[in-house]
């Protein structure tokens, strides 16, 4: 299988790729880590005229603090993340779910801008983004704004970014001594995609949830933040029965538009969501 | 009749080894048919229909044609013209690129007049659904079996258990796809293929294009897997031909991977719905079954009942299905795996309405005295007693069980001649037109030579795998070891024959005064070494015939493996943990490639108990996951411990063991399933959406 003939560009540096992007108008493609973008170009469901690689350009795959902010470069591999100490201490649902991401050869590969803009449906980083309240910062020709997780996900394959727009970065608030978190999925035997992935974070206050985030990837056409879950699990003293009676809250939102294929049916993928749930809260809480 | 030596006197066979080409292999040195590169060799394809049923009415290569790069573009590669099933090869094209080749394959426009189709058995089996032949009903006429009178036994039986079991298709998903490189040299064809069996692409090409097969020669050196699905001379082969001749340069056509997974076999699904009666004292009596299943455009779809156990009293009723999908193949151990799977667990089924246990009415039922053994080891070695009395009652959401399943293979060997020549300065050269699937076949050329004539195995050069060689088979049936390994050594019998020949000859001494001794041949109060002796010939070399002969195998296979699994309730996981086999093969040739090939069995085994599963799509007619991103199969992260136990029946010469360890590993996993959490799977694979429905049924 071989992708259509494409003109490839390197960009040094994002104000090039910037101005690559504005001059070809919306027929050129980014390349990344290119581990969605060349598998979709080799079965011709894309076929860009050009194709800017954005994978040399410095300083595009940092990860930093900088105060009470986590910021992540749009170019950092998953590898960097999962391994990075600093994501590890201060936003460990991040961590947890780059490290699941594929196998070893995609996360060396494949980076966080790429797989949020790409936006699979069942790929593990929306559930962490959604869960932190992530800001994705987009730059453009005309500058930059930042868009707060929660508007990023429109639909399947579909986000907030517009026509020639790049994922600079994407900043975390980092995780207190009060919070807790983590990402746990179940994936496809085959695709190791989530089945279902559910990120928790949760603020504690002793043994008393003050404040709750629970999202999940794979269960439907964008992952999404449950509300239902959240709103059980604030104000209670979690102990096992409260998070059980949470957890079952899951995905019963009914205007959320299910996934289901051969593998999982949408009865099994609510299931396993509740499943989920109850397993990231107890694996965040340590128990 | 000739006979094997003593196994106390082998020092090669019988042993752990390693396989020849295995350093080949694991550097990737070793060059398969995806590999070859010859001088000006183009790259052929096949454009195959994306339409289930219907007739070709026009097919345009003009842009095809115009590509640059492209060769050849032929468009009269489909016999008849009316499509059955999607997969069915409508044009085809030789280009000196891979790319110029897909190009071109993609600006052939095809149009197909649609019939209506059915691609699942059970709506083929409906009174409405679309004939697969317009001339025959989709349900043919059924096989039936009958022993005994069953109806009569029923009444007897004091208790009865029923059940309907349905297995899923499986695909071979060989890792190299099926595929040749060809050449013409004047008028002879030379194939390089992946194939089970050299001499019979010979024949099955040469039909195919209607010239002779002496004009035809096969050449397999190494291959990526068959099970079964490369037995026979492809219809891709024979397009490459033509596209090489048309192109007057070498081909290489390997099928698409959907191709692969669409086109060129499968073992088909099956509804099975059986009945068994058993008196109160564990004797089962009756058996009634009926089975429906559908090798897409073939038949095929029988189910190997009534397994291993003895039922004086059964009938058995099978209907094969047409289906508008890719014919079926012969997939390691044919309707077997289906068998275990279901009489296993209804063993297991009619010991619970009993009160007895499993293990007891396998002993009481179990004609074979072999199994009668392996039952006893492999319980032993899994820790039978310490099973989960009560089904389903561990504490906690992950639950442990133990089950097991048998298994039985009937076939043995046949026709196979060898050569041999002895060189002077010591080396053998054998030639065996056979080929190594996998298997380690090559490997015990070399060995059942070097242990005949005592000599060194790196001696040895074992040449296999080209039709240019003395006839042998195909490898399927687990029919090559006893087929191949009594030729080499009927052979190397007459290569010692006639060194002994020759040194009496030399030396004026009577044949009966040399004697072979371990490693060395004395003579004359001399004892002379192997290379001392080989110096005695000179410019040509020794050669000698040999073929198969009586008495160095026999047919015939019994086997057990219990399987430990734990299942995780909450989301119907099945994890394998543990798989205990017990198989016996007669007279071992080699035993690293024995359990090589037991654990393989296995593994493909459990690929089949959890995951694998042809999913066709109603609306499209084509396969939905033909690609291993949809399709899993079983790899290391999955493969549990397994532990091999090999029961020595040396006494009784070679006997293939391809097949049986395939044959009981679903069929155990289902019933340690059932012993985890006292809940019965009737369907594979055993996905966790599976195991949830039925705890939920169970539940409500």
């Amino acid at each position: 299988m071989f992708p259509a003939p494409f003109e490839y560009h390197r960009a040094n540096s994002l104000e090039e790729a910037l101005e690559l992007l504005a001059r070809f108008e919306g027929d050129a493609k980014l390349l990344a880590g290119g581990h969605s973008l060349i598998p979709t170009m080799k079965l011709r469901l894309n076929t860009p005229a050009h194709v800017i690689d954005i994978r040399n350009i410095p300083g595009f795959a940092e990860i930093r603090r900088s105060g009470d902010q986590l910021i992540i470069g749009g170019g950092t591999p998953h590898a960097a993340i999962e391994k990075s100490a600093e994501v590890q201490r201060s936003a460990s649902a991040l961590a947890h779910a780059a490290a699941v991401i594929g196998d070893p050869q995609v996360r060396n590969m494949g980076t966080i801008g790429g797989s949020l803009a790409h936006a699979e449906p069942a790929a593990d980083y929306p559930a962490a983004v959604l869960a932190y309240d992530a800001q994705i910062v987009a730059v453009s020709a005309e500058g930059e704004r930042t868009i707060p997780a929660g508007e990023f996900f429109v639909d399947l394959f579909t986000t907030a970014l517009e026509e020639g727009e790049i994922i600079k970065e994407i900043r975390f608030p980092v995780d207190g001594d009060t919070v807790r978190s983590a990402y746990l999925k179940f994936p496809h035997p085959a695709s190791r995609f989530a089945v279902v992935g559910c990120a928790v974070r949760l603020t504690m206050d002793g043994n008393t949830c003050t404040d709750a985030r629970v999202a999940f990837t794979g269960v439907a056409a964008t992952a999404f933040r449950d509300e239902g879950v959240e709103q059980d699990l604030i104000g209670k003293t979690l102990d096992d029965a409260a998070i059980k009676a949470a957890a079952q809250q899951a995905a019963e939102n009914d205007e959320l538009e299910f996934m289901e294929d051969h593998f999982a049916s949408e009865a099994y993928r609510k299931h396993l969501a509740k499943v989920y749930a109850e397993r990231a809260i107890c694996t965040a809480l340590g128990r | 009749m000739s006979s094997w030596k003593p196994l106390d006197k082998m020092t090669i066979l019988s042993h752990y080894y390693p396989r020849i080409e295995g350093p080949e292999k694991v550097s990737g040195i070793a060059r398969y048919t995806y590999d070859l590169q010859l001088p000006g060799m183009l790259y052929g394809g096949i454009l195959t229909s994306n339409v289930a049923a219907g007739k070709i009415v026009k097919v345009d290569t003009t842009r095809a044609k115009q590509v640059p790069g492209v060769r050849v573009v032929l468009t009269d590669i489909h016999p008849t013209g009316t499509i059955r099933f999607a997969g069915e090869e409508i044009a085809a094209v030789a280009a000196t690129t891979p790319q110029a080749l897909e190009e071109a394959l993609r600006n052939i426009s095809v149009e197909i007049e649609k019939n209506a189709f059915v691609v699942s058995t059970e709506d083929a089996m409906k009174p409405t659904a679309p004939r697969v032949f317009a001339d025959r009903e989709n349900v043919r006429k059924p096989r039936v079996r009958e022993e005994g009178d069953v109806e009569d036994a029923f009444r007897k039986a004091d208790v009865v258990v029923e059940a309907e079991f349905r297995t899923a298709t499986q695909v071979h998903a060989c890792l190299e796809v099926h595929g040749s490189v060809v050449h013409w040299e004047g008028d002879e064809l030379i194939i390089y293929d992946s194939t089970q069996a050299v001499h019979g692409v010979r024949k099955d090409v040469a039909s195919f294009l209607d010239i002779s097969p002496r004009k035809v020669r096969t050449v397999c050196v190494h291959m990526g897997g068959g099970f079964g699905s490369k037995l026979r001379g492809g219809r891709y082969t024979a397009i490459a031909a033509k596209l090489a001749k048309a192109a007057n340069a070498p081909v290489k056509l390997m099928l698409t991977r959907r191709q692969d997974f669409e086109s060129v076999g499968n073992r088909p699904d099956s509804i099975q719905k059986i009945k068994i009666g058993a008196t109160k004292d564990g004797r089962l009596i009756a058996m009634d079954a009926v089975s429906y299943g559908s090798g897409g455009i073939s038949g095929g779809a029988r189910v190997r009942l009534p397994h291993v156990y003895k039922i004086p009293n059964w009938r058995y009723v099978h209907h094969d299905v047409y289906t508008n999908a890719g014919p079926a193949r012969p997939f390691r151990a044919p309707g077997s795996p289906q068998a275990a799977f279901s009489m296993d667990q209804l063993m297991d089924m009619v010991a619970e309405k009993l009160n007895m246990d499993p293990l007891e009415l396998r002993l009481k039922n179990d004609p074979n005295p072999t199994r009668q053994k392996e039952w006893r080891l492999g319980a032993q070695k899994i820790g039978w007693q310490n099973r989960n009395r009560k089904p389903g009652s561990d504490a906690g959401p992950v639950k442990r069980g133990i089950g097991m399943a048998a298994s039985v293979w009937m076939t043995g060997g046949r026709d196979t001649k060898a050569m041999l020549r002895i060189y002077p300065d010591g080396h053998v050269e054998v030639r065996c037109g056979t080929q190594d699937i996998g298997t380690g076949t090559r490997t015990y050329v070399a060995s059942v030579t070097a242990e005949e004539l005592g000599i060194p195995l790196k001696k040895v050069i074992p040449l296999i795998g080209d039709s240019d060689y003395p006839y042998s088979g195909a490898s399927g049936g687990s029919t090559t070891a006893p087929s191949v390994a009594p030729a080499i050594k009927n052979t190397a019998d007459k290569a010692r024959e006639a060194l002994t020949e020759l040194i009496s000859d030399k030396l004026g001494v009577d044949a009966d005064e040399i004697q072979w001794k371990n490693n060395s041949i004395r003579v004359q109060n001399k004892t002379l070494s192997w290379e001392e002796a080989c110096a005695f010939i000179e410019d040509e070399p020794i050669e000698v015939h040999g073929k198969w002969t009586e008495g160095l195998s026999s047919a015939g296979v019994a086997g057990v493996q219990f399987a430990q699994v734990a299942v995780d309730t909450e989301t119907g996981q099945i994890q394998v943990e543990r798989v205990v086999a017990v198989h016996d093969c007669g007279l071992i040739l080699n035993r690293l490639t024995t359990e090589s090939q037991i654990n393989g069995g296995i593994i493909q085994g459990i690929s089949y108990a959890l995951l694998e599963e042809r999913w066709m799509d109603p609306t499209t007619g084509t396969m939905v996951n033909a690609n291993f991103q949809n399709y899993k199969i079983v790899g290391s992260r999955e493969t549990p411990e397994i532990e091999v136990i090999l029961y020595d029946e040396a006494e009784r010469g070679v006997i293939g063991i391809g097949e049986p360890p395939t044959i009981p590993t679903a069929g155990a996993i289902a019933n340690a399933v059932y012993n985890a959490i006292g809940v019965r799977l009737f369907t594979l694979p055993m996905t966790p959406d599976r195991v949830l429905e039925a705890l939920s049924q169970q539940r409500s």
